[in-house]
């Protein structure tokens, strides 16, 4: 009788506990598990859009590092890295977009992927592009779709070239918000316009391949030059693919209170002497006048306030002509200001350069210098941070001589101008443009430059693909490099991009 | 007398319900070693002055209640205990009393089985709570360091962090009274309240705790009351945090700046500020035409003039110009880490009580531990309260329970690792010797109070009076555990028992960040954060056990259990964004909207599991388990699996001949396997939270998917061991050899990023775990008055890949099967015998791929304890430290870059101060010639032809681009080290003096990290990292024992 009495009061005592099944344990409370497409919507535009990057300033001869000897600054890099991370997330958006109907995010998500295999393939050249993101997508796990193989480069930009034109003529207005829009606030007009001009980028950094008949480049890039109405076209800064910064944490310009900002940027001597030399005011919000020059009581607006560092010259040297106060340190508006100004994945000036190359390349009708003076103007309006300098300023400075396109140098003037416009603002876009231009000169005579071909010093052509791909990929990556590369995977290998 | 452990459980119950009646007890008194007879063996009724002795035949005869309890006590003889119950003779069997009595220890195993030593299959070792008494440290782990072979405790110098605990080389469960802690806290349990410390080992020894003891288990068994006694123990330790076992050496002779140059302005850093460095000009340069004779430059604690500009030229013909005006640049800052931290003192008091009486005993104490930091204004405050009892209800039913509350409290302590709030950072790293720390008391600028700080720089650096007075971080922890077990014994040969354990805390932990603190990426506008946690977890289990002799030969118990155990953690989050009014912190005044999260994670494994243990032919000991487990954190589909364990042991010297030298030698050997789950929702995919965009929210998906096969984690392990007595076990040694098959690892199996997903969640992977264990200890000297007693272990575990399930070629990232998975790896370029190699610019190349460049596992960790006494003297000193293994040390790369290190004073230093390029970097250029690798970075072809180094550059920027990591071995230093770990003299006042008032009183001088010997400079190897440490603090003080 006693055991019963013991043994009940066990069992009570166990019952006190009472637990909940195997199956509750089953869902993280801490986290969704579907989602609405325009939540990662914000997330990719926060991705895609924010470009800005000082190592491309220093790799451009636009910025000089104080700090050590910088990688991007002398040439000394290595190896570059994948970005399939994000095409995942506009995978999964194009999934929640399929299962709530809303298929205006399904060719957002198409000019996006897009832009990251274009950013890729110009990194790199050969890269996985038909048999990528299986596993995503798919669920598919089998040998080919862990380990992609990788498309001739060739065939990754008809890929790109004809996605893009399937989310331009795909984008409808159908009266379904596009929520979630931190950029166009669900303007499809202007998301239209934004891969129309991004279409074109697209095209001329093809310029070395206008020969090509499957690309056939000219006739793309006339189909959408010519019919405003089916592709419109960014038409003012307003239209701008740009992210804008805001005084919140996390949403504050990138260098915001950046100590590097702060201390170790400096404007590249090459960049002040080319700003110099043509007058041009962006110099007032590009950089700050050298100490010597406060100490002289020289004014901000004094072209002779400024100096720069020697890009590619030692780093000792930089140090003491910056101890000397010769030099002039990067605006504090990178620094100091938290909102400063957008970060753009493409601006209206780039169009109109990359109009007004097309017509001094005779691809498309039209005047070189009006496209070309557009883009100035557009570009003196972006940059005039706290309104530096006048309308009469932008005016006197357009219309010095020393502006208007000669023949002969049109491209030479039209590249220099866009490089002076995308100082701080569109990530790499102006390195690009110099591998496939060679405009403007990048300086590497100095002796701080680690790159060297055949014992000369260069600037790299690409980045050597990521130690991931060889070790999780290695069959595909080897098999790319060996039919691109006869040199092996270096920093000099010249992709058939860039092949005359 | 195996057959007396067996039956006495249930004897102990009789003696509680016996009836005080006089009867005549007789018996022999025989050694338990050899069963010969003993004489003068002195017999007491315990609680009466009744006493005899043994004859010589071991014969003693005397007259006893029949609830009474006889004590047996012989010179070298453990004092024996035995209840009359009624009986009229009795064979009592008295225990050598040697420091190791082999085989006859009982210890304490899985679930709070006892059991006798000799019957293990598998390596236990124990540490007994007296030995924790004197010593102190902040926490229990840390004093077990150096004490357990194959239990490697990093400490840590800084304050109020957990020591990290490493058994055979991953982290083991712990047990508090037979109640598993799987949130384990080393700051909860007090020292003094612990009786024992049993480490089980592997895997075999924890297979009965299930997934959870897969690791094996560090089992503390807090004190009881004991039978019959009134007794009051006080002790009570100070230590003071008088100097330093290892401090960094910083450089005295050049100030803050760049390439020689100097000049404060603005305190941006930018300009002739430096940009922070520590290169700047030499100090004490006695220049002419300057009011001091020395060289004056503008500095941050300069006289301010607006209306003038001040220029100076210095040595080097740069000049600089400041409003500030020019002082001596001259050498203050030799003593400021002295001069900053403050004694540091740790003290620990405790105070408990117990009694007992014939059904059960009682005991509470209570004990804080003080710490007062060496950073000004930190601090810890940590009590504990514990109650605890156990009672028999009745004559077959007892009760054990026990309550402890425990309270860790700080205003502050200090942020660790190497960052701007971090002390050291402020200190060492990047404070010129220009500056003389006391200057920066004042941390406000006058004027500015709790809006600007008052510093040296304002952009780059915090004053370390700032940090330590306004950038606090709050700790108030408050925790709960205890258990209650009922036991019940049906027959002698059968019992129930039933218990419950929990686990229980709630922490409240705040930040506060004043304005203009200054961090990587912001300079404050003042925060302010609060962090709740609240977690539980229960754990109850029900057991059946069966005892039955069948003869002296033969004897079984079988167990069965079952167990249940939930854990549920809680955590919410709430910050503000900026503070509208300074210094004001509360969440009500963010300046824009506050962000939160929170996080709860449950989860809860049921359990079956089973035990037979057999006793054979005297010698032999066969133990058998096996274990059911279901888990929540696993898919349903196998959340449920079972595993086996087998353990044997033969006392060898009980039935063998052996050479009289040999007093006593057992082998062991066990065979385990264990399963475990994945992390709680670890194989669920969902959304992460993103950041917002100007409020607009988003989501990220994560590129790691799951198996939906997942399966669990298998271990299997196998263990041996010998264990000797040598010479009357005067000398002991215990030797183990273990080695594990880690299989089914729930692994991230990475693959081509290109396929959308970076890495799949799967049961992948084979790894090898391999260690030796060897325990050494012994009685070398054995006088009348005086004794040595000395234990040395030693250690080591390593890990090999076996199987690269899904790799290429046998490759599990850098990994080949076959190699340690510990390797270190660098891409510095060097040339196959490892000479640098440099670039065209005289700075260092490098590889496009990793080489390896040693292992950083240890390859052995070892302690050597000994304990000396003479008469009521005695001296407790012990040693630790490791052998070989590579770690990587922050603080010396830092401080070669940023120019503090004592090596950087050199010529080249000048050279480069005056505007030259003299250093030329020691090793090779490639003349000619290339090197191919394969995609594992292999070398395939390599025709490279090699010509010295010859291309001189500035030395400052060869520092701040290199660190000097080529002649400072990459910054990997050897693990190498021997530290004097603990110290105690004891004085016991004689009984004659204590009698009236103490059962015993003892007074110890202490000390703790008092010295070490190590390879690596500037900072201590305890913690096995660095990443900007606290100075290693030596500890002396003084400890006082009371026993009423």
């Amino acid at each position: 009788m006693r055991y019963i009495k013991v043994l009940s009061a066990i069992g009570l005592v166990f019952s006190l506990f009472g637990c909940e099944k195997m199956s509750y344990f089953q869902v993280n409370p801490n986290a969704p598990t579907v989602a609405d497409p325009s939540l990662e919507l914000n997330n990719i535009e926060q991705i895609a859009f924010n470009t800005i990057s000082t190592d491309a300033g220093l790799a451009s001869r636009q910025l000089a590092y104080t700090q050590s000897a910088s990688a991007a600054q002398y040439y000394a890099w290595q190896r570059g890295s994948m970005s399939y991370g994000n095409i995942s997330q506009v995978v999964k958006m194009q999934q929640e977009a399929a299962r709530t109907g809303k298929t205006n995010y399904i060719y957002l998500g198409k000019f996006f992927t897009c832009y990251f295999i274009i950013g890729m393939t110009q990194t790199f050249g050969d890269i996985p592009y038909s048999q990528m993101m299986q596993s995503m997508a798919d669920n598919n796990y089998d040998s080919t779709a862990i380990k992609p193989a990788y498309d001739l480069q060739h065939d990754v930009y008809l890929g790109v070239l004809n996605e893009l034109k399937v989310a331009s003529d795909s984008l409808i207005d159908n009266g379904v918000t596009l929520e979630g829009d931190i950029v166009y606030g669900g303007n499809i007009t202007q998301w239209k316009q934004l891969i129309n001009s991004f279409t074109l980028r697209v095209l001329m950094s093809l310029s070395l391949k206008a020969g090509d008949a499957t690309l056939n480049i000219q006739q793309r890039f006339n189909d959408i030059v010519s019919n405003p109405t089916q592709y419109p076209l960014m038409g003012s800064n307003s239209d701008n693919g740009a992210l804008p910064f805001y005084n919140i944490t996390g949403n504050q310009y990138p260098y915001y209170n950046n100590n590097s900002m702060k201390t170790d940027f400096y404007l590249d001597s090459s960049f002040v002497h080319m700003l110099q030399v043509l007058n041009d005011p962006r110099l007032f919000v590009y950089g700050e006048p050298t100490p010597n020059a406060v100490a002289d009581n020289l004014p901000a607006s004094d072209f002779n306030a400024y100096g720069g560092l020697w890009g590619s010259g030692a780093l000792s040297d930089n140090i003491t002509k910056r101890g000397d106060g010769e030099a002039s340190a990067i605006n504090n508006r990178y620094a100091y200001d938290p909102i400063n100004e957008s970060s753009l994945l493409m601006g209206y000036s780039e169009l109109q350069f990359i109009l007004a190359e097309a017509a001094a390349r005779g691809w498309i009708s039209g005047s070189p210098s009006s496209y070309y003076m557009n883009g100035i103007q557009a570009s003196l309006q972006f940059s005039d941070y706290n309104s530096t300098y006048s309308s009469t300023d932008m005016q006197n400075y357009v219309s010095q001589p020393s502006l208007t396109l000669q023949t002969g140098t049109e491209i030479q003037q039209i590249i220099t101008q866009k490089y002076i416009s995308m100082f701080m603002n569109v990530g790499w876009q102006p390195f690009y443009e110099y591998l496939r231009t060679g405009f403007p000169t990048l300086e590497v005579t100095g002796s701080g430059i680690v790159n060297q071909v055949n014992g000369v010093n260069a600037v790299p052509k690409r980045w050597m693909y990521p130690l991931d791909e060889y070790t999780n990929n290695p069959t595909n990556v080897q098999n790319a490099v060996t039919r691109q590369y006869p040199g092996g995977d270096n920093v000099n290998g010249v992709m058939w991009l860039l092949q005359q | 007398m195996k057959k007396r452990l067996l039956v006495s459980f249930p004897l102990l119950f009789c003696f509680f319900c016996g009836i005080s009646q006089k009867i005549h007890v007789s018996g022999v008194v025989r050694s338990a070693k050899d069963s010969s007879l003993l004489q003068s063996v002195s017999v007491l009724v315990k609680g009466s002055n009744k006493g005899t002795t043994t004859n010589a035949t071991g014969g003693f005869s005397i007259e006893a209640q029949k609830n009474s309890v006889l004590s047996f006590s012989s010179v070298g003889y453990m004092l024996q205990e035995l209840p009359v119950e009624s009986r009229a003779t009795l064979t009592v069997f008295l225990t050598p009393d040697d420091k190791s009595q082999l085989g006859e220890v009982v210890v304490t195993t899985a679930l709070g089985i006892k059991k006798q030593q000799k019957a293990l299959g598998y390596a236990v070792q124990e540490v007994s709570g007296e030995s924790l008494e004197k010593v102190k440290a902040p926490t229990v782990t840390s004093e077990l360091t150096g004490k357990v072979a194959g239990l490697d405790i990093q400490n840590t110098s800084d304050l109020f962090q957990n020591p990290t605990i490493l058994l055979r080389g991953v982290t083991p469960l712990i047990v508090i009274d037979g109640i598993p802690d799987p949130s384990a806290d080393p700051f909860k349990l007090s020292a003094d309240d612990i009786e024992s410390v049993t480490v089980l080992k592997g895997t075999a020894a924890g297979a009965l705790y299930g997934s959870m003891g897969i690791n094996g288990a560090i089992i503390y068994t807090t004190k009881k009351g004991k039978k019959k006694r009134l007794s009051v123990d006080v002790n009570s330790s100070t230590q003071f945090q008088t100097g330093y076992t290892v401090v960094p050496k910083v450089q005295t002779q050049y100030g803050d700046g760049d390439n020689g140059v100097y000049g404060y302005v603005d305190g941006s850093g930018s300009g002739s500020e430096g940009g922070g460095w520590v290169w700047g000009p030499k100090l004490n340069q006695k220049v002419a035409g300057t009011p001091s004779g020395y060289l004056e430059l503008p500095q941050y604690n300069s006289p301010y003039n607006a209306n003038q500009l001040y220029t100076v030229t210095l040595p080097n013909g740069q000049s600089v110009s400041s409003h500030y005006q020019p002082i001596p640049w001259i050498s203050r800052g030799a003593n400021n880490i002295k001069n900053f931290f403050q004694t540091g003192i740790l003290s620990t008091n405790s105070v408990s009580v117990s009694a007992g009486s014939d059904r059960g005993s009682f005991r509470m104490s209570a004990s804080n531990i003080f710490q007062r930091g060496m950073v000004p204004n930190t601090g810890v405050e940590n009590p504990s309260f514990t109650v605890g009892g156990n009672y028999a209800l009745s004559s077959k039913l007892t009760v054990d329970t026990k309550l402890s509350f425990n309270r860790q409290f700080s205003n502050n302590y200090p942020t660790v690792g190497y960052g701007p709030p971090n002390i050291l950072y402020n200190l060492i790293l990047w404070i010129g010797p220009d500056i003389d720390i006391r200057d920066l008391k004042n941390y406000w600028i006058p004027g500015q109070q709790g809006l600007q700080q008052r510093n040296y720089n304002l952009s780059w650096y915090n004053n370390p009076y700032f940090i330590a007075n306004q950038l606090l971080n709050g700790y108030r922890k408050s925790s709960t555990f205890g258990e209650a077990t009922l036991d019940y014994q049906f027959t002698p040969e059968l019992s129930l028992k039933f218990r419950n354990g929990f686990n229980e805390y709630g922490l409240n932990q705040d930040y506060q960040e004043p304005y203009s603190y200054i961090a990587y990426s912001y300079i404050s506008k003042g925060n302010y954060s609060i962090t709740e946690t609240n977690y539980f977890d229960i754990n109850s289990d029900l057991i059946l056990n069966y005892k039955h002799r069948f003869s002296d030969r033969l004897g079984i118990s079988v167990t069965a259990g079952g167990s249940n155990a939930y854990t549920n953690y809680k955590s919410d989050y709430v910050t503000t964004d900026g503070l509208t009014i300074p210094g004001f912190y509360n969440l009500g005044n963010s300046t824009n909207p506050l962000k939160a999260s929170n996080i709860l994670n449950e989860s809860r494994l049921e359990s079956v599991y089973g035990m037979i243990d057999v006793e054979a032919l005297k010698f032999l000991y066969l133990s058998l388990t096996g274990r059911s487990d279901k888990t929540s954190s696993l898919p349903l589909a196998h959340n449920n699996y079972f595993y086996p364990s087998a353990g044997i042991s033969a006392v060898l010297s009980d039935v063998l001949k052996l050479p009289t030298f040999i007093s006593f030698l057992k082998a062991r050997a066990s065979v385990a396997q264990v399963n475990a789950g994945a992390s709680p929702y670890q194989y669920l995919t969902t959304y992460t939270i993103g950041s917002k965009w100007n409020n607009v929210p988003s989501l990220s998906y994560p590129t790691t998917a799951n198996s939906p096969g997942l399966t669990p984690f298998t271990k299997l392990t196998q263990e041996y061991g010998l264990v000797f007595g040598f010479l009357k076990n005067r000398i002991n040694i215990d030797a183990t050899y273990f080695q594990n098959k880690e299989f089914n690892n729930i692994a991230n199996v990475a693959q081509s990023q290109a396929s959308g997903i970076t890495s799949v969640l799967e049961n992948a992977n084979v790894y090898t775990r391999r260690g030796w264990e060897f325990v050494i200890s012994g009685s070398p000297i054995r006088t009348k008055d005086f004794k040595w007693e000395t234990g040395i272990n030693f250690a080591n575990n390593h890990v090999w890949l076996k199987t690269a399930t899904f790799g290429t070629d046998g490759y599990l990232g850098s990994i080949k099967q076959g190699q340690r998975i510990d390797k270190v790896f660098i891409d510095n370029s060097q040339t196959p015998n490892g000479t640098p190699i440099y670039s065209s610019n005289g700075f260092e190349a490098y590889d496009p791929y990793y080489h390896s460049m040693g292992n950083s596992d240890p390859a052995w960790i070892y302690g050597w304890q000994n304990t000396f006494s003479y008469k009521g003297f005695s001296l407790n000193i012990s040693f630790d430290g490791r052998l070989g293994g590579l770690i990587y040390s922050t603080t010396n790369q830092k401080m070669w870059w940023g120019g503090t290190s004592p090596g950087t004073v050199n010529k080249y230093r000048d050279d480069a101060n005056n505007g030259n390029s003299t250093y030329v970097g020691s090793g090779v250029v490639v003349a000619s010639g290339n090197v191919t690798y394969d995609s594992h970075g292999n070398i395939l072809t390599d025709d490279r032809k090699y010509a010295p180094n010859t291309t001189a550059v500035n030395y400052i920027s060869f520092m701040q681009t290199t660190s000097g990591d080529m002649f400072n071995h990459y910054f990997y230093y050897s693990d190498t080290y021997l530290k004097l770990r603990e110290l105690a003299i004891t004085y016991t006042l004689p009984a004659r003096f204590t009698r009236k008032v103490f059962t015993s009183a003892t007074v110890s001088l202490i000390g703790n990290n008092l010295f070490i010997l190590s390879k690596l400079p500037n900072v201590d190897p305890d913690a096995a990292a660095d990443n900007l440490q606290t100075p290693s603090i030596r500890s002396l003080g003084v400890n006082f024992n009371f026993k009423f």
